[in-house]
């Protein structure tokens, strides 16, 4: 050890004394740690938690599977790009993330919502049935719905399987129920917005809202009002996929992403995932959209598309048919 | 011909070779994330932001242990009086971390598809948490590649009675280098724990062990550059070290303030933390007083300008805007937002970045024989990347006040689509800045790799600052006028601190921003810009010593003398 002077040197003996305060802070530290994840904490554990048969753990696995992290924060930690995901269950809950997370690229309209809720897991974890309910509980899929249902997301489509996406569900249910010592800060409920800013119900930039909350519409898609009735069924046809949510994962055109493309599909050969080729006819073409697990395309998987079946009366369904052979 | 003393000091140079070409790559991967902010869309689904930014942070983390590395083995002879020890594993050494980084960016890509590889419960492919996204397999390497290195450090290192406070600094880093990469390489169930963990590797290595490895290697190429007495920079390691693990071992809590663990980390992390520039006071003084204890002039600029860059922006990247984030009643503001870029980027690459190009200016041209070399490409890139960095630090910070305000205390909401628009101005600066940053890397890259090996001739006589009177700006510093540049740094820290503690007023709670874009609005740029006028005054002070004769002074001695045991 260096001794500036060489002489009457307490360097060394400072030097021990450090090291034995280090030490000291160690032992605390360990200490400190020790407690900190004791059961008799309480703290939230994801063994504890489920959605869909499926545990948080499970979930855990597929968040950093897909790198949530490198464009979310979790608890606050991780990147930027994209809102926190810490209480998104607890603000928008499950059925509103099923309808969302097969097609990210899209925001859930009412309707995708609503045929979510006919999931049996979805319905006990909210606890709810209808639509109404389920936004009464979550404001926060209230206020999706409202100001962006239909509209484009800035996060990409990922290849979710069904699976998958039940295990984020239970994993994001985790989060949500951790304690994390009241953060974020709740914003407080006398803050006045700044001027110049929107306000609360104003979208920026993005033109209108289209997707509308319906929250007191429980079985007619939003847009049934009385003068759809004499539009050309076409152009009604493609108001109904909009509204639906159907756009979130189908294109009008050829292109894949998340679920086949509509284009030229009417009335041309389909080939499916038994290996059987069958005609896209008007049956077929009800099918898919009623029972869509009866006959997959081939290089699909299955138990993505949920059943429209409650939500599309006759009408409705002819005006869909007549949209998508026309494409 | 210069002489290198060691043969294998010769081993370094392909390490400072490649953290030049990966540190070239991690530019432009920030570039393009950047951009990615301004226009989301940008790329969205075939080149993922997520993907992106792991290769930026696992890139920039890989260089600048590469150039740690190379720092290490050019010392190692000379500290140890010897050859090092086993160059055959040297040199395996750096084919696997060639190689564990190229198979690391690749499967990176695999998160677009969600692909770990799974198997006996561990991602052996990628396992996407932030700084850790290289999978088990990666981490394996890396892990023997650590090894290596400490094998090689400590057994060419003399007998241990005869270590200096320099050589147990080293010994410490590459040992606990190697057991700390150890906590983040287990997959863990609870959310908690698993960032308690995480935080380990992140915290004790940038707060911890890459510390400890600076300041040791900022001492001895101290010694080696000014001649400064080894045991008076010994006396600075030890201090610096212990001063670094007394407030940043509890310190770490500064990371366990909102993630699941207990509130009583509030109280220990914030004040233990609070302390962890007082290690960093230590080292800046010393850089002062090592520079000053002759009135040598500067031998090799290019190197000194960058382990000036360093050690200020240690004391600012990482002491000061670290201290303002790090108490519980700030931190719960900026937690989560770009307020935490700003200190990270000018933390990471001004203090460990910088350690490495600095070592770099000063091997190679000893190791590829150059006496004289122009040194003006170095002094210039190294103003770009400079400014270029405190102007990036600049942009998140002050966007990331607008996103504390904005997303935190009025609580706007993410999809609201009124965040981005907010943060647009800043978002846009990110990258004009970086553009700035680019220009200079890329010229120190181009320097450093072509050193001595372009084609006109390498001489070139150095610009010998003669005039009798320096004027103000060039007068020698003298240790009461850099106290004085410190304190007014503190004093624009604290103005940021007082910004973000602003936060928890009622007025401001209840939405009038006025105070802490006030506070910020004074404190960000005040800082950067008392930063970049002290560095300036410090080297214009430097530069303007007078050469003692017609021949330019050798700095080329052997390191030998320099250490006296």
């Amino acid at each position: 050890m260096s001794c500036l002077n060489g002489t009457d040197c307490r360097e060394t003996a400072k030097r021990r004394t450090a090291l034995a305060v280090l030490a000291l802070m160690l032992a605390i530290f360990l200490l400190l740690s020790a407690w900190s994840f004791l059961p008799s904490r309480g703290q939230t554990v994801p063994d504890d938690i489920q959605y869909g048969g499926t545990g948080a753990v499970e979930g855990k696995r597929v968040f950093q599977a897909y790198n949530c992290m490198g464009c979310h924060t979790i608890v606050g930690n991780g990147a930027y790009f994209g809102p926190d995901l810490t209480r998104i269950h607890a603000d928008a809950g499950a059925a509103w993330l099923a309808a969302f997370l097969p097609s990210a690229g899209g925001w859930p309209t009412s309707a995708a919502v609503r045929v979510q809720l006919q999931n049996p897991a979805a319905r006990e974890d909210a606890g709810t049935v209808g639509l109404a309910a389920y936004l009464q509980r979550y404001p926060g899929a209230a206020e999706r719905l409202d100001r962006r249902g239909g509209q484009h997301t800035l996060m990409p489509n990922l290849p979710l399987s069904a699976h998958e996406v039940t295990a984020l569900i239970a994993f994001l249910k985790y989060t949500s129920a951790l304690h994390t010592e009241g953060w974020p800060p709740k914003p407080r409920e006398d803050r006045r917005m700044p001027a110049g800013l929107a306000g609360h119900t104003q979208a920026v930039g993005n033109g209108a809202a289209s997707g509308q909350a319906a929250a007191t519409a429980p079985s007619v898609p939003a847009t049934a009002t009385a003068d759809a009735q004499a539009q050309d069924p076409v152009a009604r046809g493609r108001q109904l996929v909009s509204d639906l949510g159907c756009v979130a994962c189908h294109a009008s055109d050829q292109k894949r992403t998340v679920g086949p493309g509509w284009g030229g599909v009417a009335g041309h050969e389909v080939r499916l995932t038994d290996g059987t080729t069958v005609t896209a006819d008007e049956a077929y073409l009800v099918r898919s959209i009623r029972q869509p697990d009866a006959q997959i395309v081939a290089d699909y998987p299955p138990h993505v598309m949920p059943s429209y079946d409650a939500l599309i009366d006759e009408a409705d369904m002819k005006a869909i048919v007549a949209y998508l052979r026309s494409l | 011909m210069i002489q290198i003393d060691y043969h294998t000091q010769r081993l370094s140079l392909r390490f400072f070779l490649l953290m030049l070409i990966l540190f070239g790559f991690q530019v432009l991967f920030g570039l393009l994330i950047a951009v990615q902010h301004v226009d989301p869309r940008l790329l969205s689904g075939i080149l993922n932001f997520n993907i992106l930014r792991a290769e930026h942070t696992n890139l920039g983390i890989l260089w600048i242990l590469s150039g740690f590395i190379g720092t290490i083995l050019f010392v190692g002879p000379l500290l140890s009086r010897r050859e090092l020890a086993a160059p055959g594993l040297i040199r395996f050494l750096f084919w696997a971390l060639l190689a564990v980084t190229l198979w690391n960016v690749a499967t990176q890509s695999l998160a677009a598809q969600g692909i770990a590889g799974w198997w006996l419960g561990q991602p052996w492919l990628q396992e996407g948490l932030e700084y850790l996204e290289a999978g088990r397999a990666a981490d394996v390497v890396i892990f023997v590649g650590f090894a290596i290195l400490a094998w090689v450090v400590l057994r060419t290192f003399p007998a241990r009675r005869d270590w200096n406070e320099i050589h147990w600094g080293l010994a410490i880093g590459v040992t606990a280098l190697t057991f700390v990469w150890l906590f983040g390489v287990f997959f863990i169930e609870r959310l908690d724990l698993q960032e308690y963990f995480r935080w380990y590797v992140v915290h004790y290595w940038v707060e911890g062990v890459w510390e400890v490895i600076h300041i040791s290697l900022v001492g001895f190429l101290l010694v080696l550059m000014f001649k400064a007495d080894v045991k008076a920079v010994g006396y600075a390691v030890f201090w610096g070290v212990a001063l670094v693990w007394l407030s940043g071992l509890i310190g770490n809590a500064h990371h366990y303030f909102w993630i699941g663990t207990p509130e009583f980390w509030q109280f220990w992390g914030s004040l233990f933390s609070a302390l962890e520039p007082l290690p960093l006071v230590f080292c800046f003084w010393h850089i002062y007083l090592d520079a000053h204890q002759d009135r040598r002039p500067l031998a090799n600029a290019p190197a000194f300008y960058f382990i000036l860059g360093s050690v200020v922006l240690e004391q600012v990247g990482a002491g000061i805007l670290g201290f303002t984030m790090t108490f519980a009643l700030t931190n719960v503001w900026s937690h989560g937002t770009w307020v935490t870029p700003s200190h990270a980027h000018l933390a990471l690459f001004g203090t460990f970045g910088m350690l490495g190009i600095a070592a770099a200016y000063y091997a190679i041209p000893l190791l590829r024989g150059v006496k004289d070399f122009d040194q003006r490409l170095g002094r210039i890139a190294f103003w770009l990347v400079f400014a270029g960095m405190l102007g990036i630090a600049f942009a998140f910070a002050i966007g990331g006040t607008i996103q504390v305000f904005l997303y935190r205390a009025m609580g706007l909401s993410w999809f609201g689509g009124q965040i981005f628009p907010a943060m647009q101005f800043y978002k846009v600066l990110v990258p004009v800045f970086g553009l700035i940053f680019l220009a200079g890397a890329g010229l120190l890259i181009y320097d450093l790799l072509t050193l001595g090996l372009r084609a006109r001739n390498a001489s070139r006589p150095r610009a010998v600052f003669r005039a009798a009177d320096p004027g103000r700006w060039r007068r020698t510093l003298h240790g009461t006028e850099a106290g004085l540049w410190l304190a007014g740094m503190w004093i624009f820290g604290a103005f940021i601190t007082l910004g973000l503690l602003s936060f928890n007023l009622d007025a401001v709670a209840q939405g009038d921003p006025t105070i802490p874009y006030v506070l910020a609005g004074l404190g960000y740029p005040g800082l950067l810009l008392i930063t970049l006028l002290f560095v300036w005054r410090f080297l214009a002070s430097l530069e303007a010593r007078p050469a003692p004769g017609p021949a330019p002074a050798d700095f080329g001695q052997s390191a030998d003398q320099a250490v006296r045991a």
